[in-house]
C-alpha cells in the first residue's frame, strides 16, 4: 500500500529529476549555441536569432539553477546569526525563513503570472513569431517550483520542532 | 515602512535567502508609490537582455570542470617544478595555483577544496608549521578574485553598466585594472611566507630540467588555456562572452575527450552543481535589478549622498571610510551579494567624490576579498574547517597574519589609483 507521503515524496522525487533533466539540456544548448556563434562569426553568416535565444538560455538556466538551489537550501544568505543559535531556536528560524521565502515567491509567481497574461492580451510577438508568453510562463513556472521547496522547508522545520519539544 | 525594513534585516539574519529579501523589499517599494507589482517581474526578465550575462554560467561550468579534473595536481607539480628550489618555495606554490585557480572558478569554494587537499599534506611533509600552512591555504582560497575572468569582476562590471552613471565601465578594462593590483596582493603575501619561513633552509627539491620538462609536458593540455583566454580578451581577439564559450569548449574537449578523467555520464552532475551556484547569483542579480530601479525613482543614491557630502568632504576621507564599512560588510555578507546591493548606491557616490569606476570596483572586490576569510562568516573559514577538520577558531587564529599582510596590500589599492588605472590608459 503506497501512503500518501510517500506519493508525495515519489512525486517530489519525479520533479526534481525533470528540473535537473531540463536545467542539463538548458545548458548543453548554451554551450553548443555560444560555441556555435563563434563558428558562425568565423564564417561571416549572422543567424539574428542566436543571439536572443542564447540570452534567453541564460535566463532560463538561471531560473532552474535557483529552483535546484532552493531544492537543496543553498541560496546566498546571511548565516552567521543562525549558526550560532542553539539547535531549537536554529529549526525556529529555518521556520520563520521557510514561510517569509515561500510567501514572497508565490507573490512573485502571482505577478510572473499576471505578466504572462499581459503579454498574451498584447499579442507580443518574441524569437522567431513564439508569442512572448509562451516564452515567459517560465517565470511562474520556476517561482512557483521555488515558492514549493520553501513551503516544505518550513514544513520540516515545524515538524521537527513539535517533535523536540514532544521529546522535553 | 522603516518597520518593513527592520523586519527583513531581521529575516535576512536569520538567514533567508537573500534574492528572497531583496524581492519583497522591491515589493514594498514598489506597493507604496503606487506602481504594480509585476514591475519586479518585468525587471527580473530583463536577466535575459544583459548580453554579458552569458559568461557567468559558462565560466562557472568550465571552473568546476577543470576542479572535477586531474588539473589542480598537475598545476600544483607543474609550479612546484619551476619554484619548489626556492627557500620558502611551496608556499609560493601555494599562492600562485590558488590565485590562478580561484580567477577560473570565481572564488565559490572550489579552490579550497580542489587545491587545499593536494597542498595541505604537502605543507606538513615538508615541515612548515601547522598554523601557518593552516592560513595559507585559507587566505588563498579567495584569492585571484582580481584576476580575469574572475566571476566578481564580471558581476561587478554587468552591475555597473546597468547603472549608467559616470564613464562606462567595460569588462575587459576590468581585467586589465585588476593586474597589478591582484600581483600585489601575492608579491605581498609571497614575500612574508618566505621571511616567515626563512628557517626552512632546505628547498623542497634542486631545480630539475627533466623534472620541469615532464611537468610542462603533462600539463601541456592546460597551459594554453590561460593564454588563449587572457590573450584572446586582452589582445581584442574575443569579447568575454566569446571567451567564455572557448573555455568551456576547450576544458570539456580536453578533460572528457582527450584526458579522459571526467566520465561522459558524470557531466550532467557537475553542470547541476555548477549552476546551483549560477542560479543563486543570478537570483539575486535579478531582484536586484529591480530593487535598485525602485531605488533610484526614489532617489535614494542622490538622498545618500548628499547626507554623506555634508559630513565627508575629502575623497580620501571617503575612500578610509569605504575601506572601514566594506571590511564590516564582509564580514557578514558575501562578495555577489555585496556587488548587486551595494555598488548602486556606492558608485555614484563614489563617482561624485571622483573616483574612477574601475577603481572603485577594483578597492570593493579586493576589500570584500578579506572578507571571504574574516570571522564570523567568512565562508572559506568554514570550508577549510569542513575540509581538514579543524575548529573554525583554529582557522581564524591561523588566518590573523594573512589578514593585516592583506589589508595593507587593500590600503595600498585604495590609495594609490594609479595601480589600478595606468594599464588602461
Amino acid at each position: 500500500m503506497v501512503s500518501t507521503s510517500g506519493l508525495v515524496r515519489g512525486l517530489l522525487r519525479a520533479l526534481a529529476l525533470a528540473e535537473n533533466a531540463a536545467l542539463v539540456t538548458l545548458l548543453g544548448a548554451l554551450v553548443v549555441l555560444a560555441g556555435g556563434q563563434i563558428l558562425l562569426r568565423q564564417l561571416d553568416v549572422a543567424l539574428t536569432w542566436v543571439d536572443p535565444l542564447t540570452r534567453l538560455l541564460v535566463l532560463w538556466v538561471g531560473i532552474f539553477g535557483a529552483v535546484a538551489a532552493s531544492r537543496e537550501n543553498q541560496h546566498i544568505a546571511i548565516d552567521a546569526l543562525s549558526r550560532f543559535l542553539p539547535p531549537r531556536l536554529q529549526l525556529a528560524a529555518g521556520a520563520v525563513v521557510g514561510l517569509f521565502a515561500s510567501g514572497v515567491c508565490a507573490v512573485l509567481a502571482y505577478e510572473a503570472a499576471r505578466f504572462v497574461q499581459f503579454e498574451h492580451e498584447g499579442h507580443t510577438a518574441a524569437l522567431g513569431g513564439v508569442p512572448a508568453w509562451i516564452l515567459a510562463l517560465v517565470l511562474p513556472l520556476g517561482f512557483g517550483l521555488i515558492a514549493i521547496r520553501y513551503a516544505i522547508l518550513f514544513g520540516s522545520r515545524v515538524r521537527a520542532l513539535a517533535a523536540a519539544r514532544a521529546d522535553t | 515602512m522603516i518597520a518593513v525594513s527592520l523586519a527583513l534585516l531581521v529575516v535576512a539574519l536569520l538567514g533567508a535567502p537573500l534574492f528572497a529579501v531583496i524581492a519583497a523589499s522591491a515589493l514594498t517599494g514598489f506597493a507604496s508609490s503606487g506602481i504594480d507589482l509585476s514591475a519586479v517581474v518585468i525587471e527580473f526578465n530583463r536577466l535575459a537582455e544583459t548580453p554579458l550575462l552569458v559568461a557567468i554560467p559558462l565560466f562557472t561550468f568550465a571552473g568546476y570542470l577543470l576542479g572535477e579534473s586531474g588539473a589542480p595536481q598537475r598545476i600544483v607539480r607543474l609550479t612546484q617544478s619551476f619554484l619548489g628550489w626556492l627557500p620558502g618555495g611551496l608556499a609560493l606554490v601555494a599562492i600562485a595555483t590558488c590565485a590562478l585557480f580561484t580567477a577560473f572558478t570565481g572564488a565559490s569554494g572550489v579552490t579550497i577544496i580542489a587545491l587545499g587537499a593536494l597542498l595541505y599534506p604537502a605543507f606538513q611533509y615538508a615541515g612548515y608549521p601547522e598554523r601557518f600552512s593552516l592560513g595559507l591555504i585559507t587566505s588563498s582560497g579567495s584569492l585571484g578574485v582580481l584576476f580575469a575572468p574572475s566571476l566578481p569582476l564580471i558581476l561587478y562590471g554587468i552591475v555597473a553598466q546597468q547603472l549608467g552613471v559616470g564613464r562606462p565601465v567595460s569588462i575587459e578594462e576590468l581585467f586589465v585594472a585588476g593586474l597589478l593590483p591582484g600581483l600585489l596582493m601575492l608579491v605581498m603575501l609571497g614575500a612574508w611566507s618566505v621571511w616567515r619561513n626563512r628557517a626552512l633552509r632546505a628547498p623542497l627539491a634542486a631545480f630539475s630540467w627533466t623534472q620541469a620538462f615532464a611537468a610542462v609536458r603533462e600539463s601541456a593540455w592546460e597551459i594554453p588555456l590561460p593564454f588563449v583566454v587572457l590573450g584572446g580578451i586582452y589582445g581584442g581577439f574575443f569579447a568575454v562572452s566569446e571567451a567564455a564559450a572557448v573555455t568551456v569548449i576547450y576544458v570539456l574537449v580536453v578533460e572528457v575527450l582527450i584526458l579522459r578523467e571526467i566520465p561522459v555520464a558524470r557531466l550532467p552532475d557537475i553542470m547541476r552543481r555548477s549552476m546551483v551556484l549560477v542560479g543563486a547569483v543570478l537570483a539575486i542579480l535579478g531582484m536586484a535589478l529591480a530593487s535598485t530601479n525602485y531605488l533610484i525613482d526614489a532617489e535614494v543614491p542622490v538622498k545618500l549622498f548628499d547626507a554623506v557630502r555634508s559630513h565627508i568632504s575629502s575623497q580620501l576621507t571617503f575612500l578610509l571610510m569605504l575601506n572601514v564599512f566594506l571590511l564590516l560588510l564582509g564580514m557578514i555578507l558575501d562578495i555577489f551579494s555585496a556587488i548587486v546591493i551595494m555598488i548602486p548606491l556606492i558608485l555614484p557616490m563614489a563617482i561624485g567624490y571622483g573616483v574612477d569606476p574601475l577603481h572603485l570596483g577594483i578597492v570593493f572586490l579586493a576589500n570584500m576579498q578579506i572578507g571571504y576569510f574574516t570571522p564570523p562568516v567568512g565562508m572559506n573559514l568554514f570550508i577549510a574547517s569542513h575540509r581538514f577538520g579543524k575548529p573554525v577558531l583554529e582557522l581564524c587564529r591561523a588566518a590573523i597574519p594573512f589578514f593585516f599582510i592583506l589589508l595593507a596590500a587593500v590600503l595600498i589599492i585604495t590609495y594609490w589609483p594609479a595601480l589600478s588605472l595606468v594599464l588602461v590608459r
